[in-house]
């Protein structure tokens, strides 16, 4: 169990910046997720943690020790791949004994230990199979259990989720998160998943382009987005361009609103975050505060909710999301009620 | 920074392994064709010359062994492909009757030495074969098989493998949803055939038809075994090595370094030309076989059956010859005897002897370093593994002619002597197989994920540890049969052997060609038979009892 300091970190490749002074700090026992796109970075990052990738700049220290140029074996951290990496010509119980063989651990406390670790994500008695004798889901679990039994100082997780189908990536989200807190493990997750990542995570860092977009527990990514970026990729969002009047008075489409505009700049183009959940239709303009006229387009009834693609005047196109059954046409102009706390963010 | 690019390139293991493994490339591959092209450029006196390349240029005799080289190379190809071609279409798309047992056994002509398959249809053909003598007794004059035919036939033969397994594979990854598709649009099966399917197979068979060239252009056993007459460029290297052993090595470099730009040329326009022309298959699932019944179906199974009864005449020709009564030159076909086996197992043992000991450290050697190369070149990448990947498939433009001449000029005298010495045998066959055993290897450990890797380092296992205990055992199966076919190449050579043996190293190949250049087809057949044993013992059981997938074809 460690901190991790990441201190001024860089990483080129062929003259391509892809950690560009890239500094955070990730608490002991937390579980840290790096967040993004493909080509942001995170995996580059967590495989500078692990030793597999040498930093061009800067540090990296697991409490007071500075692993920057440690080699990955001597690290002692636990890793969980993408395709579960395990070795294929070795049984399940090889797998996890590997790496206290390793560590020349007296043969009974190896055996000891493997079981518990099998036992904690409940394979045991798989521990003579083959890997290829297992589904995705099982596969999944001895890496982690392989990665688990060596009390590593950091787990590492590059999108351990990612090759398994959506039911059985919810449990094990569910899995990992006991084991961790069990283990009270630092954990650093890679996903490009923004679901997984506020679902299980005690911290995100949001990354762009090799560097930290905005770091944060969840929910302040979530309701306090830093930037249209930020906005977007956390959840869904229409982001509409706006024009403030004064502050906590925006322009949209030729009509003006109240919104939270502590966070634009003069200058800049700005954008007015528009969660569809957090917006409400309405026949008549009486019936709502802070609203809109916009004409329905399409829709589509999902069960518990309709999803509805409305056009402002402008011909802006906005989704909304209403609970319930259809109410609305397609044509019928009606009116569209926003949150008068609704961020004013920059592009 | 400093410290970093040091580490990249010294840090242990693989730093020093790359470079040590260049280290040897570059003294026993990169050296030897150096000192064959500047042998080429000097006069006697040691001044710089364009005499040789003059002389092969101008001279007809040398003119003419290019242009029947390249002839000889062309027609063998053609005659491959409209061989092959049908025969893997059929095999492909059709069932019929024996339709499994038929498939694989082409493979098997991969694996016989040329200099048996020449000494067998000499047994067969030849002035005093058996089919010569059957048919001159009831009055049938047949040809010469000394000559164009004789070289055509038997090399179209051997060679028509190469396209058969080469289109096979590409027909087999065909998406048989584009014919359909094909068809639907409106094309006729035929059109379909010919504007779908053949332009994503014709790559495939165009580098197939660029190996069988530059295999031809190399080919010694067959060439100088049943060329008779006819000039070729491989057999008047050697003749020229021989006669001017000791003199100025002048002309025999001179052809060799023609020989080479050749086979460059060739693998150059593979390289650039066609490989940018590969389709890939976004999805290949073949259409399943075709049952065809009736007049159809016999057609089909005697033109296979035929065929791959022709490839492996040989082999069995070869036992024949081998029990057959042999008095001097003469056999005497239909009286049995176990003579001349006694004579080639009990009075003359060496040359069995020292091919098996070759081909035995060879295949140690050459695995190993097939390995180790393929590992360095593939999984850790630097700017050494890369110039690691060209030396690696250098000697591809080397035919072992001008591979046992450049080895014998470089390693005649100076600080490292091997001519004359076991080693430089050794070294022949690890060299003459070297590319094909770092692509196998390389292919396999493309499929390794380098993820498996890191999980082992992570757990806290060194880099090299990893490498021998979760990369090796791997590819366990893949060395297995890298070793297998190194052994059967190995143990075969004959084109390099014949140049750089001397007396006491004399192998089983050339023992063959020295007997059947002598005309004592009898204890040649002795030899041979040893020899496909040897080959065929470990081939069988390798695929059969190990379950090894040898030459991955299904």
């Amino acid at each position: 169990m460690a901190k991790i300091s990441i201190q001024n970190l860089t990483k080129r490749f062929e003259g391509q910046t892809v950690l560009q002074a890239l500094s955070l700090t990730i608490e002991e026992g937390s579980f840290f997720t790096l967040l993004g796109p493909s080509g942001c970075g995170k995996t580059t990052l967590l495989r500078c943690l692990a030793g597999f990738n040498a930093p061009d700049e800067g540090h990296i220290f697991f409490d007071q020790d500075d692993m920057t140029h440690v080699p990955a074996h001597l690290r002692n951290i636990g890793m969980v791949f993408q395709d579960y990496a395990l070795f294929p010509d070795k049984t399940i119980f090889d797998n996890v004994a590997y790496g206290l063989r390793a560590r020349k651990i007296d043969k009974d406390e190896v055996i000891q230990r493997s079981f518990q670790a099998l036992d904690l994500v409940g394979l045991k008695h798989l521990d003579k199979r083959l890997p290829a004798q297992l589904s995705g889901g099982q596969r999944q679990r001895v890496a982690l259990a392989r990665a688990l039994v060596i009390k590593p100082r950091v787990l590492l997780m590059d999108e351990p989720l990612s090759n398994l189908d959506a039911k059985l990536r919810l449990s094990m989200r569910d899995m990992i998160l006991d084991l961790q807190k069990q283990f009270g493990i630092t954990t650093v997750f890679v996903t490009h998943d923004q679901e997984e990542a506020l679902a299980m995570s005690d911290q995100v860092a949001l990354m762009q382009s090799g560097q930290v977009a905005q770091m944060g527990m969840p929910s302040y990514l979530y309701e306090e987005p830093q930037n249209a970026y930020v906005a977007d990729f956390i959840g869904s969002a229409n982001l509409v361009p706006v024009k403030v009047v004064h502050a906590g008075q925006v322009e949209v489409a030729g009509q003006q609103l109240s919104a939270d505009t502590t966070m634009a700049r003069s200058g800049v183009e700005l954008r007015l975050v528009l969660r569809p959940e957090t917006l409400k239709l309405s026949p008549s303009r009486q019936d709502v505060a802070n609203a809109v006229a916009v004409e329905i387009k399409s829709r589509q009834y999902l069960g518990a909710k309709t999803s509805y693609r409305v056009a402002l005047q402008d011909g802006t196109l906005l989704h909304v999301e209403q609970l319930g059954n259809a109410q609305f046409s397609i044509k019928d102009t009606v009116f569209l009620s926003i949150p008068s706390n609704s961020r004013v963010v920059m592009l | 920074m400093k410290p970093r690019i040091f580490n990249q390139l010294f840090f242990w293991p693989w730093g020093i392994l790359s470079v040590l493994c260049l280290a040897v490339l570059a003294v026993f591959v990169v050296y030897p064709i150096g000192v064959i092209t500047l042998s080429s450029l000097r006069t006697p006196d040691g001044g710089f010359s364009l005499s040789g390349f003059v002389t092969v240029l101008t001279d007809s005799k040398y003119l003419q062994a290019i242009f029947n080289t390249l002839l000889l190379s062309a027609l063998v190809t053609t005659c491959t492909v409209l061989l092959g071609v049908p025969f893997a279409y059929i095999v492909a798309r059709f069932d019929f009757p024996f339709k499994n047992w038929v498939a694989i056994l082409p493979i098997a002509t991969i694996i016989i030495p040329e200099v048996i398959v020449g000494q067998s249809w000499l047994l067969l053909l030849g002035n005093n074969g058996i089919l010569t003598n059957a048919l001159r007794s009831i009055g049938i004059d047949s040809p010469s098989f000394y000559g164009w035919g004789g070289l055509i036939f038997s090399m179209t033969l051997i060679y028509y493998t190469y396209i058969y397994l080469g289109m096979l594979a590409a027909l087999r990854g065909f998406d048989g949803q584009l014919e359909e598709a094909s068809m639907s649009l409106g094309a006729t099966p035929l059109m379909t055939q010919f504007k779908v399917m053949l332009p994503t197979v014709a790559p495939a068979i165009l580098v197939n038809a660029l190996v069988v060239f530059t295999l031809v252009v190399g080919n010694f056993a067959l060439s100088s075994m049943l060329g008779a007459q006819i000039p070729l460029l491989s057999v008047m290297t050697y003749s020229m090595f021989i006669s001017e052993m000791g003199s100025s090595p002048v002309l025999q470099s001179s052809l060799s370094v023609v020989s080479i730009a050749m086979v460059a040329v060739v693998l150059f326009v593979q390289k650039k030309w066609v490989e940018s022309k590969m389709v890939q298959m976004t999805q290949g699932r073949a259409p399943a076989p075709k049952r065809v019944r009736s007049w159809q179906s016999i057609m089909f199974t005697i033109f296979v059956v035929m065929v791959v009864a022709m490839s492996l005449m040989p082999l069995i020709a070869v036992f024949i010859g081998a029990l057959t009564e042999a008095r001097g030159p003469v056999m005497h076909w239909g009286q049995w005897s176990t003579r001349s086996l006694e004579r080639a197992l009990s009075f003359a043992p060496e040359p069995i002897i020292n091919s098996i000991i070759f081909a035995a450290c060879a295949t140690c050697i050459g695995t190993v370093f097939a390995v180790l190369v393929s590992y360095l070149v593939v999984k850790k990448k630097s700017p050494i593994s890369g110039w690691l990947d060209y030396a690696v498939v250098m000697p591809l433009t080397i035919s072992g002619t001008v591979l046992g001449i450049g080895l014998v000029q470089t390693f005649n005298s100076g600080y490292l002597v091997l001519t004359g010495t076991a080693f430089i045998m050794v070294l022949c066959y690890v060299v003459r197989r070297l590319p094909f055993g770092v692509r196998n290897a390389s292919s396999v450990l493309y499929n390794i994920p380098s993820s498996i890797e890191e999980a082992s380092i992570s757990l806290g296992v060194t880099p090299f540890k990893t490498f021998i205990k979760i990369i090796l055992p791997v590819m366990k199966s893949s060395i297995f049969s890298a070793a297998i076919l190194m052994w059967v190449t190995s143990i075969s050579e004959l084109s390099a052997s014949i140049v750089v043996y001397t007396g006491g190293l004399e192998t089983m190949p050339v023992a063959i060609f020295r007997q059947v250049d002598t005309g004592r087809l009898g204890l040649a057949s002795a030899y041979g038979s040893v020899l496909v044993t040897l080959i065929l013992v470990p081939v069988v059981f390798a695929v059969k009892f190990l379950k090894i997938n040898l030459f991955s074809v299904k």
